[in-house]
């Protein structure tokens, strides 16, 4: 892939961040070679480790709204830590606004601004002197007028001289905004903007986040586990799991990639999956814990047939999914986004995976 | 007037100015800054700087009070010229152990920015690792720096008779300063990795205990055995010990213990930078 400094704001060729060993080889690429083996004091273990971010690339054209879509430990926050040159990349390459974030760490730091999905403020100083403080970071001058404006922009200007202890969350999560805009960057990591704030705060900041990227001309990176927020916010979206990019595009043009309706149901027995298949027009059945999802055409058609057949079983929970990004994220890895890594079931599991990938 | 409104009635985009240059300097002084009103918003360090000289001599200086023989002995013991008295002997002993944790509070502050996420606002900025170390290595020697006039009042207050000149006091002070720093420095590098609550603390105790009384801060080392003695020798502790009881007791300064002093704080700043730079942890 050739580097386009003028047309994207973020690159990544082959992107991968390894915890605890050695990256895995890549699919059909040049695999991270195990090299000679150390015995005895000196043996170094050279047992893979768990890639948080897999081999992923990456292209976000200038000014456009990303989104990052994926479960809790998908790599999200990862991606964003590598970008910002927080963490170290095992292997691959990445540039932000066209410099290499590995080779010219201090010119992308001047040009990224980040918003944690944690609130990160100094609670013992003021609106201004948490402005000051990253004025000063990022070594400006002259930054008093642009710092007024984006208080009176977020609604602040009131409370500058209070400590930030004293601020609702959606004053703080605002105020993180106008820290993360102070310094003028092209491109904004926004770490789960919305993640743990009431309906109407995530609202009002959905509208912010539209509005600095419109009127700001700055590039957003967020990733999100919610479905709505990469629908209504993101222009383009990438589908992220196990560290590996499954799907990326438009929210429209992933929808359109399923055109099939999800069944989920549970029942208080168990049930034949023979049973399950040999309904008419059932395409795929999967299971997720004690979940069984029917993939069909028409979840209209099939759900009369579903209900005669299962009249003795007891169905005690149903829910369809008409197409969604998360009937897309159904689809390609067989689960539901916000169950994965929740359920515990699931979290043995993925361990068991990791304990027999080190052995 | 809604949000939808607002965003279309901003305010033109304003060009914030760069300096040509990353500044350091600015970076370093916003931090430093921050880490003293931080410190100083806090109202029981106030309190507590303000109250612990005046408990040190109140409380040790009087545990000699009723010795067996009275002062002739005490100053035999100390090897001080006659009619010194202890607490003119402790107050140099007193300060300089003093400046032995302080490197603590420095070390604390760190691991909760790194807790907090703090550290990785900070370095998410073109700030670098070393301009984040040297900050709190001097905000933790300055705060513990306070302390100094309160105890010098504080010695005042208590009649310690005071000898030599302006400019030996002048010394002396300097000599506590750079042991404060070296020993902030010291603790900062040994912390930097950590993000464990416990750490500062247990290595405060393990250095305190050893580096106090292996100095001739607190009793002359000339009582001590010689593996004491050999400790001693080497222990900035004493040494900044010895710089402020020749320029209180005896009216005299020696240049030889205030090089020691600072070239203990240039060694230890330049090796903390460097284990710092490397191994500073995000979170």
């Amino acid at each position: 892939m050739t580097v386009d400094p003028d047309g994207s704001a973020i690159v990544t060729e082959g992107l991968t961040k390894v915890y605890g060993g050695h990256a895995p080889p890549a699919v059909g690429k040049r695999g991270g070679s195990p090299g000679p083996i150390r015995h005895g004091l000196f043996s170094r273990e050279r047992r893979p480790g768990m890639a948080a971010v897999d081999h992923v690339d990456l292209c976000v054209p200038k000014g456009s709204v990303f989104g990052l879509m994926g479960p809790n430990g998908a790599g999200k926050t990862t991606m964003i830590k590598l970008l910002t040159g927080l963490s170290d990349i095992t292997e691959g390459r990445a540039w932000v606004d066209g410099f290499d974030v590995e080779r010219n760490p201090m010119q992308v730091k001047q040009r990224v601004g980040w918003v944690a999905a944690e609130v990160i403020l100094d609670d013992d100083l003021s609106a201004w002197e948490n402005l000051w403080l990253q004025a000063k970071l990022q070594a400006l001058s002259d930054w008093q007028t642009r710092a007024e404006e984006l208080l009176a922009y977020f609604d602040l200007a009131d409370r500058r001289k209070d400590r930030v202890s004293t601020y609702s969350t959606g004053m703080r999560k605002k105020m993180e905004i106008a820290l993360a805009l102070l310094h003028q960057p092209s491109v904004i990591f926004m770490d789960e903007p919305t993640i743990g704030l009431d309906p109407n705060v995530r609202l009002m900041l959905w509208k912010l986040i539209t509005g600095v990227n419109r009127e700001f001309g700055v590039t957003v990176l967020l990733t999100t586990h919610y479905i709505e927020e990469a629908d209504s916010l993101c222009d383009r979206v990438a589908i992220i799991d196990r560290g590996k990019f499954v799907a990326t595009g438009t929210p429209s043009e992933l929808k359109a990639r399923v055109k099939a309706d999800f069944i989920e149901l549970e029942t208080r027995g168990p049930i034949d999956e023979p049973k399950l298949r040999a309904l008419p027009g059932v395409l795929e059945v999967r299971t997720q814990g004690k979940t069984w999802i029917l993939k069909v055409p028409s979840a209209e058609e099939v759900l009369p047939h579903l209900f005669a057949a299962l009249k003795d079983d007891g169905i005690s929970r149903i829910n369809v999914e008409k197409p969604s990004l998360e009937s897309v994220f159904i689809d390609i890895t067989g689960k539901r986004m916000d169950q994965t890594g929740g359920d515990v079931q699931d979290f043995r599991k993925f361990y068991m995976q990791v304990r027999r990938a080190r052995q | 007037m809604s949000t939808v409104e607002k965003v279309l009635t901003l305010p033109a985009r304003q060009e914030a100015h760069r300096d040509g240059y990353v500044g350091q300097l600015s970076q370093f002084w916003g931090l430093y800054a921050r880490e003293l009103i931080k410190t100083f918003r806090n109202p029981f360090v106030i309190i507590i700087t303000f109250a612990q000289p005046f408990m040190w001599l109140a409380f040790f200086g009087s545990s000699f009070a009723n010795v067996p023989g009275g002062a002739a002995t005490l100053d035999k013991l100390l090897h001080a010229p006659p009619g010194t008295g202890y607490l003119q002997f402790l107050l140099p002993g007193v300060l300089a152990t003093s400046m032995l944790s302080i490197g603590m509070f420095g070390s604390m502050s760190t691991i909760q920015d790194k807790r907090f996420g703090f550290m990785k606002r900070v370095l998410i900025t073109p700030t670098s690792k070393a301009t984040v170390y040297l900050t709190k290595a001097l905000g933790s020697a300055t705060r513990g720096m306070v302390q100094i006039p309160v105890m010098i009042v504080a010695a005042w207050a208590f009649g310690i008779p005071f000898v030599g000149t302006p400019l030996a006091w002048a010394g002396w002070v300097l000599g506590l300063v750079f042991l404060g720093v070296g020993f902030s420095a010291f603790f900062l590098a040994v912390t930097a990795s950590s993000t464990d609550w416990q750490t500062p603390g247990v290595i405060s105790n393990f250095i305190t205990m050893p580096l106090m009384f292996a100095s001739g801060a607190l009793f002359p080392a000339q009582n001590y055995p010689s593996w004491m003695q050999t400790i001693a020798n080497y222990n900035p502790v004493g040494y900044a010990a010895l710089l402020g009881r020749e320029v209180v007791v005896y009216g005299s300064f020696d240049w030889i213990y205030l090089g020691y002093l600072a070239l203990f704080a240039v060694v230890m700043l330049v090796v903390g930078t460097a284990v710092a730079s490397r191994y500073l942890k995000v979170e």
